[in-house]
């Protein structure tokens, strides 16, 4: 369940090694070409290569962590379905990322950072201002609105 | 030698006047790179200091792996206090070791879990993800078309018009462009070497988004916009209540936006000597400079000392 140190950790089912993330990726749009809930042994039989049924259940048990995917008893086993796609599961995969890394700045330069109270109060003031600047300007020229007060 | 051993040390603390002078004095682009530069510096001659101290002051004590004739008097003199100075130096270098290893695996495990997160989609450069909550990245790294991914998430786009976006998106691609994630880290490394960088690294921070500010603003032709994108995102994003203490100085958020609806900074790269910005600038080059010179006239003036007393 936690991909942080587990990364070599799956089954070596399928001949040629492959990513965690991508594994993640192929099952679940496996899952979300079939018909509806399905088996597990069903995601096995139409995934490319050849994983081992173990390797598709860790696989699937880590979607269900991350929300990607839901099961249901059907029977004597379970029928699992997609609930995000690709995208989607990517975002639940970032999301995690940036919640759980405190010290990601040095990788990952965020747009922006947190703003205190004070800051948001000085904001809101610098672009209360320049929306009022603009406006003024947009009548006359907009393509030139643009440089700043001439110093 | 005398006291001047431990100069390499405690230099670092003119960091704290050069980080404020360059920032607010120097094109973002001279800045960060000055800053990195001088950071990255400042912390490898620190660290030498520190290992040249710890072999000196050691090696007279009893089972150290040293040769003996290390802690001859004529070696211990150059070092003044080596022993206590050396066995200080231990948890010292070791601390320094643990805190680079920490960042640099800090780093590499950042990365590789934003990459796996987004393995299995198609490879293009910019990446939209559906979430709701308001975040976009630069993500360096990678080969071939993922070289370098702008990850920016529907909520923080849903919150722009067209024009900001495209500001967004330059400013990113102008971080990946200008390969910051290297300066970023090279003043996080330092910072974490020798704790009085610290003002350096926070700096670095500042200057590359200032960078990658102008850049963008210069690829969309115009400040304001680019202005606007910062302020509307961070609106959008401030969500969480911020640890930052009330009463503290402007964040740096707030800081981006007046300078971007102020004037373009100079181009120049070396303002003259008699301004702030040059003093701020000849301060950092000359202690830098006493900096290392001192760093390596010690190491090898203890290296002469201790070549001299090793029979051969």
């Amino acid at each position: 369940m936690d991909d942080r140190g587990t990364a070599g950790s799956l089954p070596a089912g399928g001949g040629r090694r492959r990513g965690q993330g991508e594994l993640e990726a192929q099952v679940l749009s496996v899952l979300r070409t079939a018909p509806g809930p399905v088996t597990a042994a069903w995601v096995q039989k139409h995934l490319p290569g050849a994983l081992a049924y173990t390797t598709v259940m860790t696989i699937l048990s880590r979607l269900r962590a991350k929300n990607a995917v839901t099961r249901q008893r059907d029977g004597r086993s379970f029928a699992w379905e997609a609930t995000a796609d690709q995208a989607g599961l990517a975002a639940l995969r970032m999301r995690r990322v940036l919640d759980g890394e405190r010290d990601r700045e040095a990788v990952l330069t965020s747009f922006v950072t947190s703003l205190s109270r004070e800051d948001e109060q000085v904001l809101r003031e610098l672009l209360d201002h320049a929306n009022v600047d603009h406006a003024d300007v947009d009548h006359a020229d907009v393509d030139h609105a643009d440089d700043g007060p001439a110093e | 030698m005398g006291l001047f051993v431990f100069l390499p040390l405690v230099l670092p603390l003119t960091a704290w006047p050069i980080a404020r002078l360059a920032e607010q004095h120097l094109h973002p682009r001279t800045a960060t790179r000055l800053l990195s530069g001088v950071g990255a510096l400042l912390a490898l001659c620190s660290t030498l200091c520190l290992a040249l101290i710890m072999v000196v002051g050691t090696a007279q004590l009893p089972g150290n792996p040293l040769p003996d004739s290390w802690s001859d008097p004529e070696v211990r003199e150059a070092v003044p206090y080596d022993g206590v100075a050396g066995r200080a130096a231990i948890p010292a270098l070791a601390a320094v070791a643990v805190a680079a290893g920490h960042t640099l695996l800090r780093h590499r495990r950042v990365r590789r879990r934003a990459e796996r997160a987004l393995e299995g989609l198609p490879p293009s450069s910019v990446v939209v993800l559906p979430d709701e909550a308001p975040y976009a990245y630069a993500l360096p790294g990678g080969r071939g078309p993922t070289r370098g991914r702008v990850v920016a998430s529907a909520g923080m786009l849903a919150r722009l018009d067209s024009r900001e976006r495209r500001a967004l998106f330059a400013h990113e691609r102008a971080h990946l462009a200008a390969g910051h994630h290297r300066h970023l880290l090279a003043a996080r490394l330092a910072a974490r070497v020798n704790p009085f960088l610290r003002p350096l690294d926070t700096a670095v921070v500042y200057c590359a988004e200032r960078w990658a500010d102008e850049e963008a603003a210069g690829a969309i032709g115009s400040r304001r916009v680019m202005a606007r994108a910062v302020g509307k995102a961070a609106m959008a994003s401030r969500g969480a209540p911020s640890a930052a203490p009330t009463g503290f100085a402007t964040g740096p958020v707030p800081r981006r936006v007046a300078a971007l609806l102020g004037p373009v900074p100079p181009a120049r790269t070396w303002p003259p000597a008699f301004t702030a910005a040059g003093v701020a600038l000849w301060t950092a080059a000359a202690g830098a400079a006493a900096s290392a010179l001192s760093s390596a006239n010690s190491a090898v003036a203890l290296f002469l000392v201790l070549k001299a007393a090793t029979p051969l």
